[in-house]
């Protein structure tokens, strides 16, 4: 198995509040990871970590074999142009979807193979096809991102990801922003990316999801790992408390099963 | 007490009239060809150059938009040509002072138009990989420039308006020229209308084909529903 992505004691702090404390994961290839997270844990800031949107405060960050940044005399510089190119290799996927509302949809997936990676226009149009047909919206490549709904929307930001062929993808609650009959369509799209082999990182609510899609789930508590494991044994048989109660607060949520006759 | 029109005496000196008019166009279309870029310039530096040079641009720009305009061109006109010892002409201190009065102007503009811009369109360019010159040029102004719009046809017609001050250092603009045809034929009423119908139809004019434009724009769906 190779190692994609490496985090080693990341320690993040706002002001003087230390989000996350020490936080270590390594990612294999393909492997689909969710985290899971009561609100305020750490979640969204340990995947903005990854792809430096924040800087750790310490710790490292090994993108396929390459640590981000040089370390000088015990601390780490980064240099804006690396870390431009690592988030080329990342993709991310924002809860309120951040298409770019003045380009079609076809130009909003070449925008990043087009203005950062130069790729020539045969090769341009080649991935804005490929990955608007994988996402199930090869029809819709000449309408404005306010002419989808959101869930549509939220499809063309995952293509528009895929688009840059990155090592991993970054989802942080990709459907929370959306009406909940649209959950469903943007979750089948992750999971076929799961399928394919695709390496993720996903933060979700959706714990049902969680269960049929990841290899791993990580329950981050107060800036910490505090569980991780496969998914039944974090979600069915999960050992710590602060586990135990995350899921019964869920479970309270559950639907009654549904009276078909 | 019928007052006796008479809209030949203007026609005939039309020539002059349409002179100043051309001058009028002239500083108003150099102003805003010069005027617009340093706006943008001084909007870009003003948010995010550090703050040795933020705070001389912020000075900059709020100094022109602090003082009146005539004391401005006077100024420039009067002032400047001691300090540096060159003669200016008019028209070419009239084109100095509205451009820069203006640029103050537009960067004020252009710095709304840009930070009221989403930050996750900030946040998705750079999950792309764009640095901070490529995100402004590729996806924040863009959508910047387009929503400045109205803010800008404002500005424009304002410095039009504004310009018609370079008469007092006989720059030969339309109001200045309708005043000398005024003089020379006692018809003030008739050319002063027909010089403010100018202004009106100009101004007019531009504003309906800003506001088509705009709503030309506005249907290539220019918010991203939630
Ligand atoms: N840029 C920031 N500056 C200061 N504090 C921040 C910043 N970003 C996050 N925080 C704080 O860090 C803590 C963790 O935030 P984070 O967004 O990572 O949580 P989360 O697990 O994603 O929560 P949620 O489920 O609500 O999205 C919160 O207390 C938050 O207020
Ligand atoms: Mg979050």
């Amino acid at each position: 198995m190779t190692t994609v992505l490496s985090i080693q004691n990341i320690h993040k702090i706002f002001g003087d509040l230390e989000v996350l404390k020490g936080i270590d994961v390594n990612v294999e290839k393909s492997e689909t990871i969710v985290i899971l997270g009561a609100s305020g844990s750490g979640k969204s800031t340990l995947l903005r970590c990854i792809n430096f949107m924040e800087v750790p405060t310490s710790g490292r960050i090994v993108l396929s074999g390459k640590t981000i940044g040089k370390e000088t005399a015990g601390k780490v510089i980064y240099n804006e142009a690396e870390l431009n190119a690592l988030r080329t290799r990342v993709g991310m996927v924002f809860q309120h979807f951040n298409l770019f509302p003045h380009m079609t949809v076809r130009e909003n997936v070449m925008e990043g193979p087009r203005t950062v990676l130069k790729c020539d226009k045969d090769e341009c149009g080649r991935r804005a096809s490929k990955y608007l047909d994988k996402v199930g919206l090869g029809w819709k490549s000449e309408a404005y991102p306010s002419q989808l709904s959101g869930g549509q929307q939220q499809r063309v930001a995952i293509a528009r990801a895929l688009a840059m062929e990155p090592d991993i993808m970054l989802f942080d609650e990709a459907t929370s922003a959306l009406d909940p009959e649209l959950v469903g369509e943007v979750l089948e799209t992750i999971k076929e990316l799961a399928d394919e082999g695709m390496t993720m990182l996903i933060v979700t609510h959706e714990l049902g999801f969680a269960y049929t899609v990841a290899d791993r789930v990580l329950f981050l508590s107060e800036g910490r790992i505090l569980e991780q494991g496969t998914p039944a044994e974090v979600l069915v048989y999960p050992k710590q408390d602060g586990t135990k109660n995350f899921l019964k607060g869920h479970g309270s949520f559950r639907l009654p099963e549904p009276k078909l006759d | 007490m019928g007052y006796d029109w008479d809209f030949w005496v203007v026609f005939r000196e039309f020539g002059l009239l349409m002179h100043g008019l051309i001058n009028t166009l002239k500083v108003t279309g150099l102003s805003l060809t010069f005027g617009v870029p340093l706006g943008l310039c001084l909007a870009l530096l003003r948010l995010y150059g550090n703050w040795p040079i933020r705070v001389p641009v912020g000075i900059i720009i709020e100094f022109f938009r602090a003082t009146p305009p005539i004391a401005q061109l006077f100024w420039f006109f009067f002032a400047l040509p001691i300090l540096i010892g060159v003669e200016i002409d008019p028209f070419k201190a009239s084109v100095l002072t509205f451009s820069l009065q203006s640029s103050a102007f537009f960067a004020e503009v252009f710095r709304g138009g840009i930070v009221s811009i989403d930050k996750g369109q900030w946040e998705a360019a750079k999950a792309i990989g764009m640095n901070r010159n490529k995100s402004l040029k590729r996806i924040i102004l863009p959508q910047a420039v387009k929503r400045m719009i109205p803010a800008f046809l404002e500005r424009a017609i304002e410095l039009m308006k504004t310009t018609t001050l370079v008469g007092t250092i006989s720059y030969a603009d339309l109001l200045y020229e309708a005043n000398t045809i005024a003089q020379s034929t006692y018809r003030s009423l008739e050319v002063f209308t027909v010089a403010a119908g100018i202004y009106f139809v100009i101004i007019f004019v531009c504003s309906i084909g800003v506001r088509q434009l705009e709503r030309r724009m506005a249907r290539t769906g220019e918010t991203t529903a939630h």
